[in-house]
Parts: structure tokens; sequence; C-alpha cells
């Protein structure tokens, strides 16, 4: 036993350490704040301060109007808007958060009222049009007197490509229109209001018990779950392969093998990787929640839409056990490879086909989310390469019975078990097999020898 | 010495891969507190043996018995092995390097600390406890390597080519702290390819070749009883009267010593007489116990 907690402890001090562990380690959840945050950010922050928009205003009607609908999305809003903004919805899905960050640009104008005085329309769009040359102005905008009948205006601007800043003044302009022509008949402001108000859709997932709970998120969220069990299984399966390839290319096998028997040795290498992995993904949880927690919170108080996918505390625990489970099935079959091997290139080699079944759960994972109760999401789930991923994104998208959860677990663990104990016998062989790559009768002479 | 049980007995012994014999029918007995030479040339089934000594492979047929008991994976913490391809983890400090091997033979931390200091001093590494063992010169890590193999303080230590990479000091130190362990008691097998040094070391000597044991026994004994006289001899004239094929087998000349080894049968005294009737002036003749590298030259030679 002390051995095979010798064996941990290296594995686990040594890799613990190195620079790699810390960089993915911190770079993890750098990236996560990477692709939250700062796109909102950058939407938000329109390089060169915000635009700046002309507005003559022929009508003599709209230009308040307008100002309020660009400056507050709409004005009759606000109060709404207001409501839900402290708890960012949490299973807004992308198009919903493409809408808030739009939202939230539109913040990014000053307008300015361009006064005729006297002069003709043509002069002062002369004018104009020389501002925004000197690019002291980015866009003016026509309102001719006839607008609320003819309901045409004119914009003009240096960037004809920001389809976004004329999309936004069509629709608020628009709006604009709309209230005056209705105020125009008489319809009380607090009716156009009522008549205004935006329709919301909160979305719900009903579950077998027929209890409503929030629903974990959309799709991104479903996959990113298997995404990244992937990505960590195929990270830290290739870690054990690298480990075992240098135990057998330095000759290391030898000593180890004459101090501690194979399985135990083995063992104790996945574990103590494993238990690195755990190190690592522990930290990104923790991070994530502290974030969740704190960081959207603040990051929203200065006005940044962003949202984060409401995640139950039970997912983590069936992340873990899936990763186990993956992890362990995955780096067994590394180990297997890595001493079957004799250099690093044919290890990489040998292990395509590995990648590929790993693959092959993470293409399973489609269907599985399009239809999670499906007898092939059923079968996917329950064959053991498969089901860390298949298995970890049904029970994200819609929870399957416990008993199914805890026979596909049951299925792998055991699979696993069978899988390190043909392992540790091939494994004492290959170790000490030098000059040439283990052919597979040989490998099966060994299983049967050992 | 004798009447001593034996540390280790080969009964037997066979291994095979395939269709290739490594080890066939071995035997062979270490007595305790010496040092038993284990020779022969590369292929001749020594590594193969020594796994199956160190429990790392199994043998097809035959018994391997240490300590009297039946070789199990407990008994192994009491071997120390030094393999032949020196493994160490490049990327560890050579302390914790050693306190990990340590561990793994069954050492706890506190004790292995203690002894880990006390053997980098002695081999004069102190200084490179906290250096990557990457950072060492391969005589260095020759030696950490030795340290791996006796910090468990075992009682029977197995070392294969242990002076691979050594510079004529660290030779030196090596051969000193083997023979300090024979001193301690322990029982050490050696095997190495330097005859000169396995000639100052061993007590014992088995030879293997072509996977057969060729020769066993003490060493003092087996040089005497040689079948062949070896003659150190210095003279004067009379060149051609040294080659004679049914006379003399072999000669080796350094300046003006030459050393002869004799046909077997053949009298020394039949060649003194030849110097002195031809009137060369021989101004040294002495009979001299043959080399065990001129025994594992000839007992490679007769196999072939």
């Amino acid at each position: 036993m002390r051995k095979f907690l010798a064996v941990i402890k290296r594995e686990y001090i040594q890799r613990v350490r190195t620079k790699f562990f810390v960089v993915m380690t911190v770079m993890g959840p750098v990236m996560m704040l990477l692709f939250t945050v700062v796109p909102s950010y950058l939407a938000r922050i329109k390089a060169g301060g915000p635009t700046r928009i002309a507005v003559v205003d022929e009508s003599a009607k709209l230009y308040d109007r307008f100002r309020d609908a660009l400056m507050t999305e709409r004005g009759e809003d606000e109060a709404d808007s207001q409501q839900s903004a402290p708890a960012p919805q949490i299973n807004s899905n992308q198009q919903e958060r493409m809408k808030r960050t739009a939202k939230f640009s539109e913040q990014g104008y000053t307008l300015e009222r361009v006064d005729r005085a006297g002069q003709s329309l043509e002069d002062i769009k002369l004018q104009l049009s020389e501002r925004v040359r000197k690019s002291e102005l980015d866009a003016y905008v026509i309102i001719p007197s006839d607008i609320l009948t003819n309901g045409k205006a004119q914009f003009y601007s240096r960037n004809t490509g920001d389809i976004f800043t004329r999309e936004t003044v069509a629709g608020r302009l628009s709006i604009a229109v709309r209230d005056v022509r209705l105020s125009e008949q008489h319809v009380p402001p607090n009716v156009v209001k009522e008549l205004n108000r935006k329709v919301t859709l909160s979305s719900t997932k009903v579950n077998a018990r027929g209890e409503e709970q929030d629903s974990g998120g959309g799709f991104n969220v479903v996959f990113g779950f298997g995404f990244i069990i992937y990505v960590t299984t195929l990270l830290y399966g290739q870690m054990i392969l690298g480990a075992v390839i240098e135990e057998k290319e330095t000759r290391i096998a030898e000593i180890l093998f004459s101090s501690i028997r194979s399985f135990p040795l083995l063992m104790g290498k996945l574990v103590g990787v494993s238990l690195v992995a755990l190190t690592q993904l522990g930290i990104w949880s923790l991070a994530f929640v502290l974030f969740a927690l704190y960081g959207v919170g603040a990051v929203a108080a200065q006005g940044v839409p962003i949202s984060l996918p409401h995640i139950p505390a039970m997912m983590f625990v069936y992340f873990g056990l899936y990763f186990l489970l993956g992890y362990f099935l995955y780096a067994t079959i590394y180990a297997l490879v890595g001493s079957m091997v004799t250099t690093a290139q044919e290890g990489g080699q040998l292990s395509t086909p590995v990648v590929m079944l790993l693959v092959g759960g993470l293409f399973l994972a489609f269907p599985v989310i399009r239809s999670p109760n499906s007898s092939l999401a059923f079968w996917a789930s329950m064959f053991p390469f498969f089901a860390p991923i298949t298995m970890l994104v049904r029970i994200v998208t819609e929870t399957p019975p416990l008993w199914q959860i805890a026979l596909s677990l049951a299925i792998g663990f055991a699979t696993a078990v069978g899988l390190i104990w043909l392992a540790s016998r091939i494994y004492r062989v290959g170790m000490l097999m030098t000059g040439k790559k283990a052919s597979i009768p040989e490998v099966w002479r060994w299983v049967r020898q050992a | 010495m004798e009447d001593t049980k034996p540390t280790l007995v080969l009964e037997h012994v066979t291994k095979r891969y395939g269709e290739f014999t490594a080890v066939n029918d071995l035997s062979l007995q270490v007595r305790p507190g010496r040092v038993f030479g284990l020779i022969g040339p590369n292929g001749a089934g020594k590594t193969t043996t020594i796994r199956m000594i160190v429990n790392i492979i199994v043998p097809d047929s035959g018994r391997i018995e240490l300590f009297g008991q039946q070789m199990t994976t407990a008994l192994q913490d009491r071997i120390g092995y030094l393999p032949e391809e020196r493994g160490l983890y490049k990327k560890m400090k050579v302390g914790e390097q050693l306190r990990f091997f340590a561990e793994l033979k069954g050492l706890r931390g506190g004790e292995a600390g203690e002894r880990i200091d006390s053997w980098l001093r002695r081999l004069q590494l102190s200084d490179w406890k906290e250096k990557r063992t990457k950072e060492l010169s391969k005589g260095m890590q020759q030696k950490v390597q030795f340290i791996t193999a006796v910090i468990h303080n075992p009682d029977l230590v197995i070392l294969d080519e242990p002076f691979s990479g050594l510079d004529p000091v660290n030779v030196d130190l090596m051969k000193e702290t083997i023979l300090e362990q024979r001193a301690a008691g322990k029982t050490i097998i050696l095997s190495t390819h330097q005859m000169e040094i396995a000639e100052k070391l061993c007590d014992d000597v088995c030879m293997i070749n072509r996977a057969q044991k060729v020769l066993d026994g003490r060493l003092r004994e087996i040089r005497r009883s040689f079948s062949r006289n070896a003659v150190a001899l210095q003279f004067n004239g009379g060149d051609g009267l040294l080659n004679d094929p049914a006379l003399v087998a072999n000669i080796r000349q350094n300046g003006d010593d030459f050393e002869i080894l004799l046909v077997p049968g053949a009298n020394p005294q039949t060649l003194l007489k030849r110097l002195v009737d031809a009137g060369t002036a021989v101004t040294k003749f002495e009979l001299v116990e043959p080399r065990l590298h001129d025994i594992f030259i000839e007992k490679v030679r007769e196999v072939a």
C-alpha cells in the first residue's frame, strides 16, 4: 500500500508542479473570461467612442422621441428592462445574448440637433457631409416634414458597412414615428406605453416528474459538457501515454518492476494523474462558481450584458463521475499502447483508433442532444466508451431515470477494472520489451503467459 | 563459509522467448557475504538471469530460492538492483528521485531522508541533491542509480555493469563502496565485462555463454585449476622460439614483457628448457595464474 501511495504521490506532485499544468490551470478560467466577458465588452465599447449622429428634423415633432428611443432602447420599456436586469436570465441562448448585447451597444450614440436657421436643406447637407468627411460626425439623418404620412427619411453615413447603426436608426425612427402618429390620434401616453410593451419568453423545462426546473442551458451548454469531457480525457490520456513511453524508453520500468507489482504500479499511475486532472477541473469549477457568484454581478453592474448558464450542483458530481469513467477507460488504453510501442511517434500512430473512439462519442452527442430518450441515445449511453460523453449529455438535456445512470456507470467502471487488469498484464511484459513494436498475437500471448 | 546456507539458489532454471532460449537449465548458488561475479559475453543470458532473480520475469521451469524461500514479491524489498540500462526520471530532482525509489522499496519517509543524505555524502553528490537529474553528468547519474539500489539496505545487491560511464576516480570509489557492502555482510552479484575489476572484486564467479553455464566456482580455484599454464616472460634473443603451436597457444607482448599461454597439458619446463638451450638470456620466468580475461576468451572460443 505504501508503494502504491508512493506512485500516486510521485505522479501527482511531479505533474502539478510542471509549467504545463500551471499554465493550463490558469488559462482555463482566463479563456472562460475571454469567451464570456470580453465579447460583451467589445460589443459595448465601440472603438472611437459613441457614434455621433446629427439629426435634421424638418417635421419638428420627432427629434425628442427619436432621441429617447435611441438612448433608452425605447423609452417606455425602461422600467421593464430594469426589473430583469439584476438577475441575468440564466438559460439565455445565443440569440438572446446577441440582442442583449445589441441593446447596450445602442447606448453608444450621441445625437445632435441641427437647426436649419434659414439655410437651405442642400446647404445643411453640404455642411454636414463636410463634417462627416472630417470625422467630426459619423452620420446624419434627414427627417422630412412629411415623414408621418410618407414614412421616408434619409440616412447619410461615412461607413455604409455599419449596417448595425443604420438598422438601429431605422428601427428607432419607426418607433418615434409610430408614437407621434398614435398621439396625433389622441391615444393617451399610458395606452401608448401599454401598446408598446414587449413580450418576453421565459423558458422552463418540464421533467419526467412533472416538476419545473431550470433547463440548465441550451445546446451550447450541453455540448460544452461533452466537449470538456472529450478534451480532458484526451489530454490526460495522452499524459499517461507519454509517461509510460518515458518509463519504457529510459528503462525505469525495470527498476519499478523489481520493486512493485504491475497492477498497483499501473493503478497508482492512473490514480495519480486522475487526481491531477481533478485538481485542475476543481480549480476550474471553483473559478466558474466564484465568477458566477461575484464576477457576473460585478461585470453586469458595469452594464456589460453577461449571462452564465445555471448549473445545478448535482451536475458537477455527474461531470466528475463521467470524467473519471472516461479517463480511466481511455487512459488505460493509452497505457497499453504506451507499453507496446518503442517511441512516442509510434505511440501517436497506434493511439489513433483510440482517439477515433473518443471522437465517435462526441459525434453521437449530436443526435443524443436532439432526442435524448431515443433508443440510440440509450444504447450509446450504455456503451462504456461512449457513455462519458453521451450519458452526460443526456443528463444535461433531459435527465434519464436514475437506474439508467447507475447502470451506465456500473457497466463503465466494470469495463475499466477489467481493462486495467488486462493492461497490467500486458504492461508488465511490454515494458521490458525493447527494439520493436509488439504485434497483436504477441500481446495476446503475453496476456496468457503473465 | 562453505557451510552457511546460500543466499540464492537457482535450480535448473530455463527461460524461453518463443523459439529462443535465453537461459537453459541454469543452476547456481550464491553464498552470503561474498561478491559473486556473473560474467559472459553479450547476449549470453546474464540480464535474463538477473531479471528472474529480481522477479521481474518468471522462469518457464526450474526453481529460484532466495534467503531459503521461494521467490515472492515481498522478498523483492530485500534485493537492491542496479540494472545495466540506467533508468532515472530525468526531470525529477535527485533527492526526490531517491526518496521515491526508497518508498517503492517500502522505506518510510523520515528514515529515507537520513539515508539519502548519508549516501549522497558518501558518493560526493550532496551538492546535487536539489538539481534535476538531467543536469547531472553520466557518471553522477550512475552514482545516483547506485544509491537507488542500496538505499533500502538490502541483503542482496545486484549490480549490472556498475562501472560503466565512471572515471577512474569514481571507479575506485565504487569499488570501495562495493567492498564496504560486502564487509557489512551483504551478498553482492556483480555482472560486468570489465574482467580486471571482476578479478579484483569477485570471490566467486559464474560464467554463462549461449544460455548455459560454462564455469562456476571460487575465482581462485578456477584460476588455479584452469588447465593451461600461463607464463610471464622476459628474455633477449631467440624470437622464433615461441612460435610453436604444439606448445604455445597465445602470446601477448607488452614492450619487453611477454605473457604466454601454453596449450593444454604442456609443461612450462619444456618452454624454459628450450629458451635456455637456445642461449637466450631469460631475465624473468614466472608461472602465473591465468587472468580472468584469458579464461573468458578461451571459454567463449571453446563453444564457438
